[in-house]
C-alpha cells in the first residue's frame, strides 16, 4: 500500500492512514518530524497546548535488511524546556519496527475530552486506544515488564512520572532488545508533549508488516556494503574497538586531561576524580563484578554495540546505559565520582523518565544554590524521589536548570535556549561553543557532530588554534548532522565515514538506494541547510532572535582553570553562522 | 651528600595510561605510575622506560596541554619536568573532531598540524603519510 502517514487524534480518539505528502515524501528522520512540525504546528503555541503536536518517524533506511547500525527514531515537536522546535532521537526498538509497518511518520494530536490517560497499540491493522489505569504513576521499568508480558516482542514507547507531570526535563523512553527503559529520547522535554496528549505509552507490534520497499536494491547492497566494511574496519567502531571496549564514556578521562570537563556547575575543566567515573573504571568493574557488559547493543542490526549494561555491588545488573554525557552530568559535573552512585541515578532517570544530562546539570545546579554540597551523592539520589513524588521541590527540580537556577537564586547558569550544556566545556573546547550557541535545538553536542573539514565541504585548512572559521565550521557539522539524524543511521557511523572515504559513499547510496532519492556525497550539506532552515524559521517565528545564539553571560567573565580561559568567539561570528538563512 | 645530589640529579612525573597500554603501567585499563627520572628527560624516555611503543600511544597530555595525536609524532623530543602529570591514551581512544577544536595545544604540535592541516581521525592514513 506504500507508506503513510499516521494521524492519531486524541481528542476524538481517531486514527486514520493518510497519503504521504510530495513535500514529506522527501523526508525521513530529522528532516521529517521538523517537516511536520514546521508545517503544522504553530511556532507560538504553548508547548503544553492543545495546538502543539507530537511527530515521531523512522529515518530514511531504519528497518531495511541489514543497514548497519540504523534503528533509530527521530521524535518531534515544540521543546517546553526551550520554546523552540526539538528533534531527539534514540535507540531501541521502536524505528524498525514503526519502518516495518510502512509508517512514515505517526502525528499525535489533540487532546482528551475526557482527560483521561491511554495506552496505544499500533498493529497492521490499526490503533486501539487502550484504558492506561494500570500505568499510571509508575515508573519506566514496570511499565515495559506490564506491557510487555501482555505484548511480547514489541517496541514499547513511554514516559514516567515525570511525562505524567508535563515536567519540562521529561524525556520518552524506548525499550532495549531486552525490553528495559533507558533509550531515551531525552532532550527538550518532548515527554510532557507527549503527556499532554494524555498518552502514558505506545506499543508497536510490528507483525505481518509489510516492510520497506527498497526502490534500487543493487545501490542498497552497494551502499551497506561499503558502510558496514568502514564500521567494521575503523579502530573506534570495529569489534573491541573504542566505542565497543569502553562506550562514550571513553571519552571522561581524554576530556579530563585536556582541562574541558565541565566540573561542580563549570566551574572547573578538571576534576580529580573522572577516572573513577569513566568507562575504562566501567570495564573494570565489569570484569571485577562477572556481571553486565560492555558491547551491548541498542538495538538489533548494530554492528557497533558502545551501549552497556553495568551491574551494582552486587553483582546484579542494574541498568543500561551509562553514557559519557549521563557520567558526567550525574558524576563529575556535580563533584561526585561514585560510580555506584551513577548507576543507581541513571536508574533513577530511567525509571521517571528524565533526560540524564539536563537531570545533572539540575542538581549541579541545587548544589550551587546551597540545597546540597557538591559531591553528596547520598543527598543527591534523594532528590530523585522529590521528583517522582512531586513534591514542590521536585517539580522546581523537574522543569530543569533553567526553573533550578531561579529557584535558588544563581546566576552561573550554563544554558542556551533553555537547555543546559553537555560534557564539553565550551571555553576550553571553543569550536563545540559555536554549535551550542546556534543550534536551533539549544545547547546539544550532537547538534553538530563528527565530520572532518575536508569532507564536510569546508575545504582547505581549517585553523584549529584560531577563531576564524569556526562559524562556518559550525554550521557544515550542524548540516550534516541533520542529514544523519535523517537516516536512520546512528550518528556513531560519522566516524568510520570520516576516515573511510567508500564508508561515507556508502551511506549516501544505502539512503538513495532505499529512497529512490537520487543524491551524492555532495547532496548532504545542502540538504542538511535545509533542514536547518526550517528549523531556523520556526524558532524565529517564535520569537527567538540573535540574542537567543549567545552563551551564558557568565562564560565571558569567568575564567575557567585550569586554563584560565574565557569564551572569546565574537557576537558578530555567532551570527554568521545562519546569516545564510535569509541571504539565501 | 651523595644522596642529596642524586634528588637534584631527579625528577618525579606523574604518568597515567589509559586503554590496553595500560597494561604496561600494571593496569587493566588504567594505570598510574610515579616515576622518578633523571632531569632532563624527553617524553620518548618516559614511554621508552615504561616500555610503551611509540605506535601503541594515541592522545597525549603534558599538564592538559595536548601534545599529540594518534599517527602523528609530535612529543617525543618534548623535556619532561618536574612534577609533571602526563596522560597517555591508547590509539583506539576516541575523541571527535569538533570535540576538540580549539583545545589548547603545544607549539610543537600546533607546528606538525600547520603542515598537514587540521586534526582528524585518519590515525592509520595520516601515519601512512609520514
Amino acid at each position: 500500500m506504500g507508506k503513510k502517514i499516521l494521524r492519531i487524534n486524541m481528542t476524538d480518539l481517531k486514527a486514520t492512514y493518510e497519503d504521504v505528502p510530495e513535500e514529506w515524501a522527501r523526508w525521513g528522520g530529522r528532516g521529517l518530524t521538523s517537516s511536520i512540525v514546521c508545517d503544522e504546528v504553530d511556532p507560538t503555541c504553548h508547548p503544553l497546548g492543545p495546538n502543539n503536536k507530537l511527530v515521531f518517524a523512522p529515518g530514511w533506511v531504519t528497518g531495511t535488511p541489514a543497514a548497519p547500525s540504523s534503528g533509530r527514531t527521530s521524535f518531534g515537536g515544540k521543546s517546553p524546556l526551550t520554546g523552540g522546535i526539538k528533534e531527539s532521537n534514540a535507540g531501541g526498538m521502536s524505528g524498525q519496527k514503526l519502518a516495518k509497518l510502512g509508517l512514515h511518520a505517526v502525528i499525535v494530536e489533540g487532546m482528551p475530552k475526557d482527560k483521561k490517560w491511554y495506552y496505544l497499540v499500533i498493529t497492521k491493522d490499526g490503533v486501539t486506544f487502550e484504558a492506561a489505569d494500570k500505568l499510571m504513576g509508575k515508573g519506566m521499568y514496570d511499565v515495559d515488564v506490564i506491557l510487555g508480558e501482555k505484548y511480547p516482542k514489541t517496541a514499547i514507547i513511554g514516559i514516567g512520572q515525570a511525562g505524567e507531570m508535563k515536567l519540562s526535563n521529561a524525556g520518552i523512553s524506548v525499550n532495549d532488545p531486552e525490553n528495559k527503559p533507558g533509550r531515551y529520547a531525552g532532550r527538550g522535554g518532548l515527554g510532557a508533549v507527549m503527556g499532554v496528549r494524555g498518552v502514558k505509552a505506545i506499543v508497536i507490534d510490528d507483525t505481518g508488516g509489510e516492510g520497506v520497499a527498497i526502490a534500487n536494491e543493487e545501490l542498497m547492497k552497494k551502499g551497506r556494503k561499503a558502510l558496514t566494511a568502514a564500521i567494521r574496519e575503523h579502530a573506534l567502531t570495529k569489534k573491541d574497538g573504542g566505542l565497543n571496549a569502553y562506550g562514550t564514556a571513553i571519552l571522561v578521562n581524554i576530556l579530563n586531561e585536556a582541562g574541558g570537563l565541565p566540573t561542580r556547575n563549570f566551574s572547573a575543566g578538571h576534576f580529580e576524580g573522572a577516572a573513577k567515573i569513566s568507562g575504562e573504571a566501567m570495564a573494570e568493574a565489569i570484569e571485577k563484578r562477572g556481571a553486565g557488559t560492555m558491547g551491548h547493543g541498542c538495538h538489533p542490526g548494530c554492528i557497533i554495540q558502545c551501549s552497556n549494561i553495568f551491574p551494582d555491588e552486587d553483582g546484579n545488573e542494574l541498568v543500561s546505559v551509562i553514557e559519557y554525557e549521563t557520567t558526567w552530568a550525574l558524576g563529575a559535573n556535580c563533584g561526585i565520582d561514585d560510580l555506584d552512585y551513577v548507576a543507581h541515578a541513571t536508574y533513577e532517570c530511567n525509571d521517571i523518565g528524565l533526560d540524564t544530562i539536563e537531570a545533572g546539570n539540575t542538581i549541579a545546579m541545587a548544589m550551587e544554590g546551597g540545597l546540597l554540597e557538591f559531591g553528596d551523592a547520598k543527598g543527591a539520589i534523594k532528590l530523585f524521589d522529590e521528583i517522582r513524588k512531586g513534591t514542590p521541590l521536585g517539580r522546581i527540580l523537574g522543569q530543569g536548570v533553567v526553573a533550578t537556577a531561579k529557584a535558588f537564586g544563581v546566576h552561573r547558569v550554563p544554558t542556551v535556549k533553555g537547555q543546559s550544556m553537555p560534557a564539553y566545556e565550551p571555553r576550553a573546547v571553543k569550536g563545540i561553543g559555536v554549535t551550542y550557541a546556534t543550534t536551533p535545538m539549544g545547547a546539544d553536542h550532537t547538534a553538530g557532530y563528527t565530520i572532518a573539514p575536508e569532507i564536510a565541504g569546508v575545504g582547505g585548512k581549517v585553523d584549529p588554534l584560531s577563531n576564524e572559521g569556526k562559524g562556518e565550521l559550525s554550521l557544515a557539522f550542524q548540516a550534516t548532522t541533520a542529514y544523519i539524524d535523517s537516516t536512520g543511521y546512528c550518528l556513531f557511523i560519522a566516524f568510520p565515514i570520516l576516515d573511510i572515504a567508500e564508508g561515507f559513499a556508502g551511506m549516501v547510496e544505502s539512503v538513495a538506494g532505499v529512497t529512490g532519492i537520487e543524491m551524492t556525497g555532495d547532496d548532504v550539506v545542502p540538504l542538511g541547510k535545509e533542514i536547518l532552515k526550517k528549523e531556523r524559521l520556526f524558532n524565529e517565528a517564535a520569537g527567538f532572535t540573535a540574542l537567543d545564539d549567545r552563551p551564558p553571560e557568565f562564560m565571558r567573565e569567568e575564567k575557567l582553570p585550569p586554563h584560565n580561559e574565557v569564551w572569546t568567539i565574537t557576537d558578530e561570528a555567532l551570527d554568521e553562522v545562519y546569516g545564510w538563512v535569509h541571504a539565501d | 651528600m651523595a644522596d642529596a645530589v642524586n634528588k637534584k640529579e631527579t625528577i618525579t612525573v606523574d604518568v597515567l595510561l589509559y586503554g590496553p597500554i595500560a597494561a604496561y603501567g600494571g593496569g587493566t585499563h588504567i594505570a598510574e605510575v610515579k616515576m622518578t627520572m633523571p632531569q632532563g628527560v624527553l617524553f620518548r624516555d618516559v614511554l621508552s622506560q615504561l616500555g610503551i611503543p611509540a605506535e601503541a600511544k594515541g592522545y597525549v597530555f603534558i599538564n592538559a596541554v595536548l601534545c599529540d595525536a594518534p599517527g602523528l609524532n609530535a612529543s617525543e623530543q618534548l623535556q619532561i619536568q618536574a612534577d609533571d602529570h602526563i596522560g597517555i591514551f591508547s590509539g583506539t581512544h576516541m575523541w571527535p573532531y569538533q570535540y576538540r577544536d580549539g583545545v589548547r595545544m603545544s607549539d610543537e604540535l600546533q607546528a606538525v598540524l600547520r603542515e598537514k592541516g587540521a586534526m582528524h581521525h585518519s590515525y592509520e592514513s595520516v601515519a601512512q603519510d609520514e
